[in-house]
Order: structure tokens, then sequence, then C-alpha cells
């Protein structure tokens, strides 16, 4: 039993099996987001590493070939931006403007809260990367001298909100457009409010992870910048 | 024989998108290095990839055969960090309060600024 448990491949089945069993069980059960397969699988893994009393870090090099995994996958962003590149481009100036107000405002916003009630500086730096798509924002949360393992969780708490809220409150301002809806919904929320997105329609879904990308882009660039005020 | 064929050069095809992926991203690790740009390698590979794409619409194709299956999958891919994540429940409870606010408050009004910009201006442009 031991040997099994401590094998070098125990860790990678079991997050492949948990990733797994709980896809099958959000499809069961009508995709609630609540069970994003993601936070069910996250929760399973800790779970049964505890249980066997197997350490955090004996499990990461079981599933380092997963880590190792998220540079291309980054890179592979590029496939659904290049895919709606012509609607985008036809209208630029729009997305380039939204981009940037909605930059502008939530940074503001979260700096802004934290501040104002006395957090300390690291957990500001940490909360930062947020609406980041989780590659880049490891990447870039590292480069600014974040907290990564909290700066992921709050990026899955921004994307479980997308997919659950976000389209309710989207209905209550009245914005209809499926492009807008789209766009709004993968800036604030990433992969997971792009994955609700996709539900919605396929313009919905295309606009969703093409303002992912945009957004990844001009976070990494800008938050270095914003995170120099608090070093 | 010939089914045989096929699914080698599948299996070929996701191996040579898979390095076609890796090699962007070590080119991109290489371009920071050089120029000290305060972005991840893998960053700069989407760029390059991006606008070469953007040129040469085989050229991205080629990276199809993996990228595909790793956008479907990359959920997969956050669990491990998000197993740490949970490691780190008190400092998050420690700072529940304004964490909350910083991260629902940007949120809400991220996405209502978003979807109420783009529309507006989505609109002026179809009616002009």
């Amino acid at each position: 039993m031991n040997a099994l448990v401590h094998a070098p491949g125990f860790g990678l089945f079991l997050t492949v099996g948990a990733y797994l069993g709980a896809g099958e069980l959000h499809r069961r059960l009508g995709r609630p987001a609540l069970l994003a397969p993601v936070l069910v699988a996250m929760v399973v893994v800790s779970v049964v590493l505890e249980l066997l009393g197997i350490s955090y870090a004996e499990y990461l090099s079981s599933v380092s070939v997963l880590t190792l995994l998220l540079g291309p996958a980054t890179v592979a962003l590029a496939l659904p931006l290049l895919r709606s590149g012509r609607a985008l481009l036809a209208d630029r100036l729009a997305v380039l403007v939204t981009l940037v107000v909605t930059g502008v405002v939530s940074v503001g916003v979260t700096v802004a809260a934290l501040v104002a009630l006395g957090a300390p500086d690291e957990l500001v730096l940490t909360t930062l990367p947020r609406s980041v798509t989780t590659p880049v924002a490891l990447t870039v949360g590292e480069a600014i001298g974040a907290n990564t393992t909290l700066a992921v969780v709050l990026t899955l708490v921004s994307g479980v909100l997308g997919a659950t809220v976000g389209p309710w409150l989207l209905d209550r301002v009245r914005v209809t457009d499926a492009r807008a809806r789209g766009f709004a919904l993968g800036v604030v929320s990433h992969g997971i409010g792009t994955s609700r997105a996709l539900a919605e329609s396929d313009v919905t879904g295309g606009w969703s992870s093409a303002a992912m990308v945009l957004n990844a882009l001009a976070m990494t660039v800008a938050l270095p910048v914003v995170a120099r005020a608090f070093h | 024989m010939g089914l045989r064929t096929a699914e080698t050069d599948g299996a070929r095809s996701v191996l040579a998108a898979l390095a076609l992926l890796l090699g962007l991203q070590l080119l991109g690790t290489l371009l920071v290095d050089l120029t000290h740009l305060p972005v991840p390698g893998a960053v700069v590979g989407l760029v390059v990839l991006l606008g070469v794409g953007a040129r040469f619409p085989r050229f991205a194709r080629r990276a199809e055969p993996a990228g595909e299956p790793l956008l479907k999958h990359l959920q997969l891919l956050f669990v491990p960090p998000g197993v740490g994540a949970l490691t780190q429940l008190s400092t998050l409870v420690q700072h529940a309060g304004p964490l909350a606010l910083a991260v629902v408050g940007s949120f809400a009004t991220g996405l209502v600024v978003a979807g109420l910009v783009l529309q507006r201006l989505l609109r002026r442009r179809g009616t002009a």
C-alpha cells in the first residue's frame, strides 16, 4: 500500500482521475457553476493527500508534467484569438477602449478597497493578477512578488463568480449584446467565465476568450508598473 | 494498415504541435532574457504565434493538434496550484473581509463597466 501511494505516478493518477470524475459529475448534474470540475478536483485531491499523509512537495513532483504544460498552454491562447481576429479587428477601437477602461476601473477598485481597509502591501500584490487567466497569473504573480498560491485561489474565485452570478448581473444592467456579454465575462473571469460564455453562444464564447487573452496581455504589461508602488 | 498509418500520423502531428508550442515558449524566454522585458516568456511566445499566425494561417494550424486539447482541458493544469492554494486557507481567512470586498467589488464593477462600455460603443458604430 505504501509503495503504491508513494509511487512517482500516484499524484498524477489521482489528479487526472479526480479531474475526469469531477467533469463527469458536473455533466450529470447539469453543469452547476459552483461544482466547477476544477474546484471539486482540487478538494478531492487535497483530502486524499491529507488522508494518505502525502506532503504537498511530494505531490508536486509527481504532477510536474502538468506544471510544465502551463507554458505551451499559454502560447496556445493565441489560437482562439486568431479565430475571432477579423471580428475583433473590425471593432478594434471599441475593444481597446473597453479593455483600458475596465482595467483601470478594476485595478483601481481592488487597490482602493485594500488600501482603505489597511491591508498589507503583500496582500495588494497578491490580489492584482486576480482577473488574469491562471497560467499568466502565476507567472505575473511571481514576477511582482505576489503570494502565488493565494493568487491562484483568488483567480479561481473570480472565475467562479463570473460563471455563477456573471450572466445574472449582466441581465440586471441590460447588457444584451452577445459580444459585449462575452467580452465582459472574459475580462473579469478568464477561462471559467469563458466556459460559461460558450454555453450562451459561439459569439459570446469567442468574444470571451478573446477578452481573456487581451486582458492577460494588457495586465502582463500593466501590473508590474502598478506593483512598483507597493514594494 | 491504412488505419495504422493515420493513427501514427495523428500522434506525430500532436507531438509536432507540442514541440512547436514549446519552441515558441523557449523563443519567448530567450527574447525576455535578451530584452529584460518584465513579461513571462510564454506570453511573448503567445504574441509571436499571434503575429506569425495572422500572416500565415497554416503556421497557426500546425499548433492546433496540441493547442486545442490543451485549451479544452486547461482547468486540469490548475488543479495542482489549486491544491497548494488550499494550504493557504488560513491567510485567506485572516484577511477575509478586505479580500472579499476587493475581489467581489472589482469583479462586479469590472463586469458591469466592460459590458456597458462595449455595448454602447458597438451600438454607436452599428448606427453610424
